[in-house]
């Protein structure tokens, strides 16, 4: 009965009805949700961008010129600028690579003890952003006052400090600390995805475990390196909190540094704008190689866990391999956290570290409401919540589109979101600056649009991978069933995603709340966030109040990254 | 919409094939579609009629899915029209969106929502088409009940067994009573022995619920029992529609021949030509002269001394004179290899410069490693 029903409706109805049908067969909401999110996608990304490049290249007038690049690297101290971020970059990207790819193998591959504690390292000095990493050092090897100096000097016989943490050394040593994991989680989890069969291919062939791992695997794993060389480099040349915080007590600048001066009273903007260039200008380079050049050799060699025969016995290297990884996790991660939940409990720095000069001041200080740190406090959660909020959904819609619409310019999107994620922070803030000052110069919303800008490709790219683990099988099984596209996304491709939109929000949370180098240039004297507050103290000397902050940083980006596990243990099983 | 009978009775044969049949329920004319630079299908024309159940068949790459998604609605076709129940359904400026066009589809994934239950993922078709709480339990149990899932109602996806999942994917298609069911590849994921216990069972039901199915597939043995008709594809175009029987015995071209079931071909010459009983007579280049069958438009323009290739099935070829062989002397061939396989050996000999497979009950004898082999009366056909 009901298949008759069908034709006699249509039949019936043919000659009224064409006309809606061929309309509905348009689909309107779909064409809205495209445009919308492009539109807002160019707001956010395309619009501050094009005004960064316009001004370095439009003089007064109107006409384009490179003069004003000449006048801005005529500056004084600006070249010693650029080549101070270079040595930077590179020293940081080889030390980085040369901590992180041995660490990856010890703890992928061999019998090494401690390779738990090295993972937990590595996890905790990615939390710790280095503007707050600065304070720890400072604690710990500040010239003659750092408490590993005292101890050295006082105690092990040194005649003079043996660290100086007020250097271009010791800013580089911080730099490396904060992203060696970057390198370490990628080479490491590519070689926990190579298959073991390839490695034991080339054994059953007569090649032995060095000639095997220098042929093999590191080719296999050499997509990931590359990767990882490109975050850390990007990293580098953009980091602004440690070379702000160390620079300015020893004296040194680079390029970030110099941009943010640009922009104090009387901003700059052509000048900040010009100098940002060389910044776009290497990003956008690192991106095409990343984009051609690793993606042409990224095999597919995704299996699982490294099986036992993977694992090499190392007999009484053992031990050596379980020191250096003692030495990684205490250096990186257990030093700088304790000398920090220390620093911010002591009664001033330089005290003795006894029980009776632990005071709860500086916290009492910081939760004082006639203090700005309390505001500070509420405004960075206020944008946290607004930023993750938007980054989610934004990402949800725009991965969707992306991976589901077949039309002209959805390569674009990915392209945009991307160009975003490897852009600088401070490049991006001053476009966004020059972008949105007059209708939002002094509010939080100014912030709001950098952060979600500079944070969505993270939420694009984790809901991204969600959509396309799902098979688009599932949301055209819906329709056949006869639900039009919008319902197949609310019963079907929301709820499986939830996860992935989950995570996102919680991870854009987190970044935002420790977020510096943009905020530093756009928050005005009642628009302070945590990090700020941060960086002021510290070049105001109060780094015990410093401390306090960061700890409350710290721990509140934990207990929010503890909710991923919430999401994760949920998660229904996997889609084929 | 009338609104449909609330007793649900599943297991009884309809009788509405009975009442409509010959209605074409779905027509395709002139359907064209270019994917990239390839033109994925070039004009097919095809008429299923109500109740029936059409096979696409065709190697990977023949067009066969992309019919089958342009007459669900997910893709657009470049060219032709697609009409479903006399109605337009899509053409190059106009597609139907999949949910209105009332279908049913077994996925090749089987697409099962992980994140509903049996039941849910059952019912969802029935909850979009806003029928009543009652009625829908109703109908979800008895559609369960018809697939044998009766049991595992309140299961998750996860915990279900591949076979298990392939059933709720069809309960999910049928529980809507969809005006045709398409199926693609349905059974490619399962392993070997459950395939084949699936395709007797979906025969079983098609049959029995007398519901119109499009059913895609690479599998020549799923063809032959799920099909009344087998559409023969290759390169985005149809070679041959025809019963499973015909497409076997008398294939269309040589691409039919030999993509269903093993093809021995023996090139020739025409000698005479039986026109009234459809025959002809071919001196084959390895010896003998053979009687074979041919079709009509071949046997039109065939003239003495024309080339011709006879088509013999392995199980066609006999090692002993039959009492009315379609030949005179049989052809002469050498011993070249066997195998035992249970119910039959499987032969390999060379007669001429062709190399026969053979599948014969008895061993066979052989002297100096010679035979003489015949063709099954009646067997032996001519492939244009």
């Amino acid at each position: 009965m009901s298949e008759i029903s069908l034709s006699d409706r249509l039949a019936t109805a043919r000659p009224a009805v064409l006309g809606w049908r061929r309309l509905s067969a348009l689909q309107p909401v779909r064409v809205l949700v495209i445009g919308l999110s492009l539109a807002i996608l160019f707001a956010l990304i395309a619009y501050p961008l094009i005004l960064l490049t316009g001004y370095s290249l439009v003089d007064a007038q109107g006409h384009l010129t490179f003069e004003t690049f000449e006048k801005a690297f005529a500056r004084r101290g600006m070249w010693q600028a650029t080549v101070n971020s270079a040595w930077l970059v590179a020293l940081v990207t080889t030390s980085a690579c040369a901590l992180g790819i041995p660490l990856a193998w010890i703890v992928a591959r061999t019998d090494a003890p401690g390779k738990a504690l090295v993972t937990l390292a590595a996890g905790v000095s990615f939390v710790i952003p280095t503007f707050i990493s600065v304070i720890s050092w400072i604690f710990l090897a500040a010239p003659n006052s750092g408490y590993l100096n005292r101890l050295a000097t006082g105690y092990l016989g040194f005649e003079s400090a043996p660290f100086n943490i007020m250097s271009f050394g010791g800013l580089v040593f911080i730099e490396i600390v904060g992203v060696y994991p970057l390198v370490f989680f990628a080479v490491n989890a590519a070689l926990n995805n190579v298959d073991a069969s390839h490695e034991q291919a080339a054994r059953i062939l007569g090649s032995n475990r060095l000639r095997t791992t220098l042929t093999i695997t590191l080719p296999l794993v050499r997509p990931a390196i590359l990767s990882a060389v490109i975050l850390v480099m990007l990293d580098a040349l953009s980091s602004f909190g440690a070379p702000s915080a160390i620079g300015t007590m020893a004296n040194f600048s680079v390029i970030t540094t110099k941009i943010y001066d640009l922009l104090k009273f009387p901003p700059q903007f052509n000048y900040a704008a010009a100098v940002a260039m060389p910044i776009m200008v290497f990003t956008a380079i690192s991106l095409l190689i990343q984009k051609y050049a690793i993606r042409a050799e990224n095999f597919r060699t995704l299996t699982g866990k490294a099986t036992p025969e993977q694992i090499l016995t190392l007999g009484r290297w053992r031990w050596v391999a379980g020191g250096f990884c003692l030495i990684v996790a205490l250096v990186t991660a257990i030093l700088p956290v304790g000398a920090l939940l220390l620093l911010s409990a002591l009664s001033s720095f330089g005290a003795d570290i006894r029980f009776d000069n632990l005071v709860g001041k500086h916290y009492a200080l910081i939760f004082d409401e006639n203090f700005a740190a309390r505001a500070s406090i509420l405004h960075s959660l206020l944008l946290a919540l607004a930023t993750a909020t938007v980054c989610a959904t934004l990402g949800l819609v725009l991965g969707w589109v992306v991976e589901r619409f077949r039309f002209f310019g959805r390569e674009l999107i990915g392209f945009l979101v991307m160009i975003a994620y490897g852009f600088p922070s401070i490049a991006y803030a001053v476009g966004v600056l020059m972008g949105y000052v007059d209708l939002f110069y002094g509010t939080l919303t100014l912030i709001l649009i950098a952060y979600a800008g500079k944070l969505l490709p993270i939420a694009f790219v984790l809901v991204r991978n969600g959509i396309q683990q799902l098979s688009t099988d599932l949301e055209e099984a819906a329709r056949i069933s006869g639900a039009g596209w919008l319902r197949s996304i609310k019963d079907v491709t929301f709820p499986l995603v939830r996860g992935a939109v989950g995570i996102a929000w919680v991870l854009v949370f987190s970044l935002s709340l420790r977020e510096l180098s943009m905020s530093a240039i756009l928050a005005q004297s009642d628009t302070q966030v945590m990090p700020t507050v941060v960086l002021q103290f510290i070049e105001d000397g109060a780094v015990e109040l410093a401390a306090a902050l960061a700890v409350v940083i710290v721990v509140v980006s934990l207990a929010m990254l503890g909710l991923i596990r919430l999401f994760t243990r949920k998660k229904t099983t996997a889609v084929a | 919409m009338p609104t449909p009978a609330t007793a649900v009775d599943w297991t009884a044969p309809t009788s509405a094939p009975a009442a409509e049949a010959g209605r074409t329920r779905l027509e395709l004319r002139g359907l064209r579609k270019t994917l990239g630079d390839t033109a994925a299908v070039n004009g097919i024309d095809l008429k299923v009629a109500s109740g029936e159940s059409v096979v696409l068949l065709g190697p990977s790459g023949c067009g066969k899915t992309t019919t089958l998604r342009m007459v669900a609605g997910f893709i657009q076709p470049d060219g032709g029209e697609i009409h479903l129940d006399g109605v337009l359904a899509s053409n190059a400026s106009f597609a139907l969106p999949p949910e209105k066009r009332h279908l049913g589809m077994v996925f090749q994934t089987y697409a099962v929502w992980p994140h509903k239950t049996v039941t849910d993922n059952v019912a969802y078709g029935l909850e979009v088409a806003g029928r009543s709480r009652a009625q829908i339990k109703a109908e979800v149990g008895a559609v369960l009940e018809l697939v044998q899932l009766g049991g595992l109602a309140g299961r998750f996806p996860a915990e279900l067994s591949g076979g298990q999942q392939q059933r709720v994917a069809l309960a999910r298609a049928l529980a809507t009573k969809p005006s045709l069911l398409l199926l693609d590849e349905p059974l490619s994921n399962l392993d070997a022995t459950l395939r084949e216990e699936m395709r007797f069972e979906l025969r079983g039901l098609q049959k029995n619920l007398g519901i119109t199915t499009l059913y895609v597939t690479h599998d020549q043995d799923e063809a032959l029992v799920l099909a009344d008709r087998i559409v023969v594809m290759n390169k985005g175009r149809i070679e041959q529609i025809g019963t499973p029987e015909e497409v076997y015995r008398t294939p269309a071209s040589r691409f039919v021949g030999g993509f269903i079931g093993i093809a021995n071909l023996l090139e020739g010459e025409v000698a005479a030509i039986d026109r009234v009983g459809g025959r002809v007579l071919v001196a084959l280049d390895a010896g003998d002269r053979l009687w074979s069958r041919a079709p009509e438009r071949w046997l039109a323009a065939a003239t003495p001394g024309r080339r011709a290739s006879v088509l013999l099935r392995p199980e066609d070829i006999k090692l002993e004179r039959p009492e009315q062989p379609d030949q005179e002397s049989g052809t002469e061939a050498t011993f070249v290899s066997e195998t035992f396989l249970g119910n039959h050996y499987e032969l390999k000999l060379q007669a001429g410069g062709t190399l026969l497979r053979v599948q014969s009950r008895r061993r066979g004898t052989f002297e100096d490693g010679r035979t003489r082999l015949w063709a099954r009366p009646g067997s032996a056909w001519v492939v244009a």
